[in-house]
């Protein structure tokens, strides 16, 4: 079976993006391996501030309030907190702007892929400040290396211990516990087990035990560690294993639970509905898991498995672009960014991107719950969330459509995946930019 | 039925322009089903049963709850308290328009996970694991086909989320102000027509543009949602055709300063009921709403002034049909020995029981049609007696 000449675009990236080169056709997986030890053009465009950098700026943000400021009037605000401010309006457009541009665009679609499995929100105070640098230093520094170290990452990172809670719990055996009557908070806990990791296969004292083994640990600007003084003396007996006190504790139950079976399947099977089904084929799911477990929960061999599978280059699209996916296919499309000012029937200054896609069902680094966003249609399918995605392709067809050719873009956008009824429908219009807006409205567009 | 149903209705909208969707042309099947309506809400996130309704008389709750329990709210008899932050209510219990379930909890026990036991509950499934029925779809989409009379207008998820509990075999409408496109009528036909041809596409767009169309001249809300204005939009569908009417409301997962973020969530749920009550006038008494959440928490706070996943909770029936100012179901007790666990509130009853009768009550389901196809295994125990 001839594998569709952009399926490695539209599956496996962002679709093709106008004025770039397009890769040459069918599906070759070593030239998207390639990708992951590939330079990236974009990284010093995009990269942002540090963890470091902004742990300076919010130990200053809390020293200004000691001292009184950081209250209304805003002649008054401390200048770290302005500061912060602005990096984090500027952080958000990495989630549509960088992988609009991007040459590279499976890593930007295995950065979202794992950022989504291993979820952080910013619904709480504080996991606003975290939220880039978990993607930046959590995620994309080990897409590429072993699963493992990814969930060293992520439990560890301010932004995970902030989300879920961890930052409150205490040993209740613990000196601060003693004498606070304070006590443990499961909640990281328990998603560590349920959701990052094995997902069954647990029971309630592993979650309590894990709580108590993770008490007391914090991300600062020492860095990650463990304090003494709030962390629960004595053994922790959790799946059967016995740890004791500290980092290298935390982290060797890590590695322990990250071979579990159960994790591997629940890796595997998470890999395999993000990019062929909703309901994966159960012998892609068996490949991946064996993998999993036979190379030390590395993931480059995982994509290797992923990509020689058959469906890998099945001509027939199941999944449904997530409303991400879909603007930011359609801005590549156009050869935009989402950032540009002054669009034709948008707000003078922005394109406003992230109301849009709040509107879809995503708010940028928004997820509503920890398991993140959905990874199936029909979590994408209300009819409200459709209807948004009509309003995007209609005002974005509106402010680009006006001189283009729809009919050569299906071709451009689609390739030999085209069904002639999007062909005839597209040419059909009587406006170049409503035949736009159609194309880009079309299921054709939205399946990869 | 619902099968040949759904064949005649995909045969109809392939080639065929929306404007002649069987949703925007009501097909008339039978008489719509009588006067009563209810309203399901799903509490995501696990409602702290025991902060909402808080079991005073029982000796050993000030112990267990050291600083939630601070601030003292209204009495609702000589054993359980309101929460301050509902205190907006109490003129509901006063009318006896209000009434709680109390060590209430599906049959998925646990597991305490918020997704498999929001799953559970929605899909209502009797299995312990949280399994779901092997349709995956919500019982309360399963109910209408019991319903004599029930349309794809009948039932009507509010809100912009896909709402499990009412997905499924027969169709329902899902309603939720959006802005209308500006495309001509031909960009829409043909837009319209590609969609129609994509198994996945063609019923969510049918619906999209049902939504366009009937928002025309109304406003799309700016910003959040206030859930008074949500609590109108239900009102506005029950008052016209639809008798069924469901939505979500999260952010019930209070791990830590809980207290805080109890303000917020009650006032909010208060909001919304009240709302709902204003915009339904007289209709109010023939409603009954039903407010039910994946699992309790904690009996006792954990160190961060907030609780964990538990399990025993509590369900909240308001509306003018009921037979409120009550507190039903069994208490189990919160002393050593009496927990579940020795953490969790002891579930005395299945959550299931009351939708299942109030589904009886209004709409003449059958014993063995809740027992056999909406909610499987279920004991329906006996009759709390809902309705005035």
């Amino acid at each position: 079976m001839e594998a569709p000449s952009l399926i490695e675009e539209i599956r496996f990236g962002y679709g093709p993006r106008r004025g770039y080169e397009v890769s040459p056709g069918g599906l070759e997986p070593d030239r998207l391996l390639a990708q992951l030890t590939a330079d990236d053009p974009a990284a010093a465009v995009w990269n942002r501030p540090s963890m470091a950098d902004r742990m300076t700026e919010l130990v200053q943000m809390r020293d200004d309030k000691m001292a009184g400021m950081d209250v209304k009037p805003k002649a008054r605000q401390s200048s770290a907190s302005m500061d912060l401010k602005k990096i984090e309006q500027g952080d958000a457009a990495t989630f549509f702007a960088r992988p609009a541009v991007a040459t590279l665009g499976f890593v930007e679609r295995l950065v979202n892929l794992w950022a989504n499995r291993i979820t952080v929100s910013n619904t709480s105070q504080g996991v606003g400040h975290h939220i880039q640098t978990f993607r930046d230093e959590a995620i994309r520094l080990n897409i590429a290396g072993r699963y493992a170290d990814m969930l060293k990452a992520t439990l560890w990172h301010p932004a995970m211990q902030v989300y879920l809670t961890q930052t409150d719990s205490i040993g209740p055996n613990s000196r601060v516990g003693l004498r606070k009557g304070k006590g443990l908070n499961e909640n990281l806990a328990r998603e560590f087990l349920e959701l990052h990791s094995m997902g069954k296969g647990y029971t309630q004292t592993d979650v309590t035990e894990l709580a108590k083994l993770l008490a007391g640990m914090v991300h600062d600007q020492n860095g990650p560690h463990v304090e003494k003084g709030r962390a629960e003396p004595g053994e922790k007996h959790i799946l059967g294993q016995t740890y004791g006190e500290g980092k290298g504790q935390i982290n060797a139950l890590v590695e322990d639970v990250a071979h579990r079976p159960e994790t591997a399947a629940a890796v595997a099977f998470f890999l395999a509905r993000h990019f062929i089904a909703d309901s994966p084929p159960p012998d892609l799911v068996q490949g991946l898991t064996a993998t999993y477990l036979a190379e030390d929960t590395a993931l480059v061999p995982l994509y290797r498995t992923l990509l020689q599978h058959p469906s890998a280059a099945d001509p027939n699209r199941r999944k449904i672009r997530s409303p991400q996916e879909f603007a930011v296919a359609s801005l590549r499309l156009m050869g935009l960014d989402g950032m540009e000012k002054g669009m034709l029937g948008f707000n003078k200054t922005s394109m406003m991107v992230p109301v849009y896609l709040a509107n879809m069902g995503q708010q940028p680094f928004k997820p509503l719950r920890p398991d993140g966003w959905p990874e199936v249609a029909s979590g994408w399918m209300t009819p409200p969330m459709v209807a948004s995605r009509i309003d995007w392709a209609t005002d974005l067809a509106r402010a680009t459509g006006d001189r283009v050719d729809p009919v050569a873009l299906i071709d451009f956008a689609l390739g030999d995946m085209a069904s002639p009824l999007l062909r005839r429908a597209v040419a059909g219009a009587e406006q170049r930019w409503e035949g736009l807006a159609v194309l880009i409205a079309s299921p054709d567009f939205s399946r990869r | 039925m619902p099968q040949d149903m759904l064949l005649s209705r995909r045969a109809f909208l392939i080639g065929c322009s929306v404007a002649a969707s069987p949703l925007l042309t009501p097909v008339t099947f039978a008489a719509a089903p009588g006067d009563n309506r209810l309203v399901v809400i799903i509490l995501r996130g696990a409602m702290d049963g025991l902060d909402v309704v808080r079991p005073t008389g029982d000796r050993a709750y000030a112990a267990l709850r050291p600083t939630l329990a601070a601030a003292t709210g209204p009495a609702l008899n000589d054993f359980f308290t309101l929460n301050p932050a509902a205190a907006g209510l109490m003129p509901l219990w006063d009318a006896k328009e209000l009434a709680f379930a109390h060590a209430v909890a599906t049959p998925y026990r646990g597991g305490r996970s918020h997704f498999i036991g929001q799953d559970a509950l929605e899909n209502g499934t009797g299995g312990e694991n949280g399994d779901q029925t092997p349709s995956h779809d919500g019982w309360l989409n399963r109910a209408l086909f019991l319903l004599p009379g029930a349309r794809a207008d009948t039932a009507v998820s509010v809100g912009q989320q896909r709402l499990l509990v009412l997905d499924g075999a027969h169709d329902t409408d899902h309603w939720f102000p959006v802005a209308e496109s500006p495309l001509s009528a031909q960009g829409q036909d043909l837009m319209s027509a590609v969609n129609a041809a994509d198994p996945l596409f063609a019923d969510p767009f049918a619906q999209a543009q049902h939504l366009a169309r009937a928002m025309d001249g109304e406003q799309a809300p700016k910003g959040k949602l206030a859930y008074g204005q949500l609590g109108g939009y239900v009102a506005e569908r029950l008052t016209g055709a639809a008798r069924i009417a469901s939505f979500s409301f999260g952010g019930w997962d209070t791990h830590h300063q809980q207290a805080k973020t109890m303000v917020a969530q009650l006032t909010s749920l208060s909001e919304a009921l009240l709302a709902m009550k204003a915009g339904l006038g007289r209709v109010w008494g023939t409603t009954l709403v039903v407010a039910m959440t994946e699992f309790g928490r904690t009996a006792r706070e954990n160190g961060s002034a907030g609780t964990d996943h538990g399990t025993g909770g509590v369900a909240l029936l308001a509306g003018g049909a009921l037979k409120g100012g009550r507190i039903l179901g069994k208490w189990p007790g919160l002393a050593d020995g009496q927990l579940l666990s020795e953490r969790d509130l002891m579930p005395t009853g299945d959550v299931r029981a009351y939708p299942a009768w109030a589904l009886r009550a209004m709409f003449g389901v059958t014993a063995d049609g809740l027992q056999s196809t909406v909610f499987p295994s279920l004991d329906l125990g006996t009759d709390p007696g809902l309705l005035l």
